[in-house]
């Protein structure tokens, strides 16, 4: 009787690493994980195979891969962005409310920067604070090549404009725990139901 | 057998004809001066100024190309992510390693932007930018900017109506321009950093019949310079393709 619940206590935390310190996460068990992957193994497609490196709202270094065995709910946006992107997280967390305590604990949520020359981590945390954005999600930028490689890899159209704002396609991408795209969302959404029934799909999949 | 052989022959051939070019990391480049640039659909008056660069004179050919994958056998057919290229990436060659000797000196395609730009980095330069790209192409044989040369504009606007050839011709078969860089028209498309760029109207976002709507020339009306017929086509070619794909008339050129 006792085997069970302890491992249930052991599983939950493994599941709540959105929320822990990233980089210790990535000492602790992380790296050694991923290099007994079998690259074969690996989807073709997935975005793990992107050589990047990524700086959170809370000035840790991470990798894409941090989201291994997460479905991810993520964005392009950037903060200085007034009408579309506040819109885009705000579909995101209509997401997050509409799923279970039980279910979130699998569930990262992450807004990639296409401004980093602006995107300072103080500017991406005053931005998560700005809009009540949780444990759960990730602010995160990287350098101009990555960030380019990034939006080709996610098909968003970025088009930097005179006044330092860009025109971007409008997209919520949902990758599942091996970091393949599965379900892409274009423009803004009346109603989030279908990607939340997309995230419960992955969920159950996984 | 006699199959096997003649594979080793190709290979053989192929071996001779790349180690007898020159290190790509020492081909020529030149220098492009600055210019003003005015984005087709910017929807504003203003230019974007580019600075001086540095451009390869050849876009990257075959040869070029063989070496790279030598060195990187993870950017090779066989090895190549499917998340960096579809499944057409240099299909016109036989192998992970051999083509036909008769298109070493011709310019590879059938490339990602993905693959382009690696291979740029690799050699400590980069894909060019649109604008840089577009104002080293405003360059006929004898100006700088030959935008309102009408033979000019007819020259490049010929390559535009004539079908690819099967075999595509070597690098620098077409005109050395003003600069000394040779083949931005005539022999084939070529990738730009920010060719996902290319948005045409807030409206049209996500909208999969905009790339019907460029091609077939409708959308000009919005254009800054709805003369240019030919940047127009090159605008329609960057906003219908996405990074991964790889066509038969689009290779590259670096720039630093």
């Amino acid at each position: 009787m006792k085997t069970p619940v302890t491992l249930f206590f052991i599983l939950s935390m493994l599941l709540t690493s959105c929320r822990e310190d990233p980089e210790e996460k990535s000492k602790a068990c992380c790296s050694k994980e991923t290099a007994e992957k079998v690259p074969g193994e690996r989807s073709g497609e997935s975005l793990f195979h992107l050589d990047q490196e990524w700086t959170t709202q809370r000035g840790k270094t991470l990798r894409l891969e941090q989201f291994r065995d997460r479905i991810v709910v993520a964005a392009m946006i950037f903060t200085h962005c007034e009408s579309a992107c506040p819109r885009i997280v705000s579909d995101m967390k209509r997401i997050e409310a509409s799923l279970s305590e039980e279910e979130l604990r699998k569930v990262c949520f992450l807004l990639l920067s296409m401004d980093p020359e602006r995107d300072s981590p103080a500017r991406m945390n005053a931005f998560a604070l700005e809009h009540g954005l949780g444990p759960d999600w990730t602010l995160m930028r990287s350098s101009a090549s990555s960030t380019m490689e990034m939006a080709n890899v996610l098909g968003v159209r970025v088009q930097k404009l005179e006044d330092g704002g860009f025109d971007h396609s409008n997209v919520i991408h949902i990758l599942d725990g091996e970091g393949v795209i599965r379900y892409q969302h274009h423009g803004f959404s009346e109603d989030t139901e279908p990607l939340v029934l997309a995230v419960r799909e992955f969920l159950d999949s996984e | 057998m006699s199959h096997r052989l003649a594979h080793l022959g190709l290979a053989l051939i192929l071996a001779l004809a790349a180690h007898g070019q020159q290190r790509p990391g020492a081909r020529q480049m030149v220098r492009v001066q600055g210019g003003a640039y005015l984005p087709l659909y910017s929807g504003k008056t203003g230019k974007t100024e580019v600075k001086a660069f540095e451009m390869d004179i050849f876009p990257v050919t075959n040869a070029d190309f063989l070496r790279f994958v030598q060195d990187y056998p993870e950017w090779s057919r066989s090895r190549i992510k499917p998340l960096f290229a579809d499944s057409n990436y240099l299909r016109h060659w036989q192998g992970d390693l051999a083509f036909d000797p008769a298109i070493a000196r011709s310019p590879v395609v059938n490339i990602s932007w993905f693959a382009a730009k690696k291979y740029c980095e690799c050699q400590g330069k980069r894909l060019p930018e649109t604008a840089e790209w577009e104002v080293a192409a405003k360059a006929s044989q004898t100006q700088a900017d030959a935008g309102s040369d009408p033979a000019y504009y007819q020259y490049v606007l010929n390559w535009l109506t004539k079908p690819s050839p099967a075999v595509l011709p070597r690098v620098g078969s077409t005109f050395r321009n003003y600069f000394g860089v040779y083949d931005l028209h005539g022999l084939v498309w070529e990738w730009t950093w920010d060719f996902n760029s290319a948005l045409s109207t807030g409206e049209s976002r996500g909208n999969a019949s905009l790339d019907n709507t460029l091609f077939c020339g409708g959308g000009a009306l919005g254009s800054g310079n709805m003369t240019n017929y030919a940047s127009f086509m090159r605008f329609a070619m960057r906003s219908s393709m996405k990074a991964k794909y790889c066509v038969p008339n689009l290779g590259f050129r670096c720039v630093k």
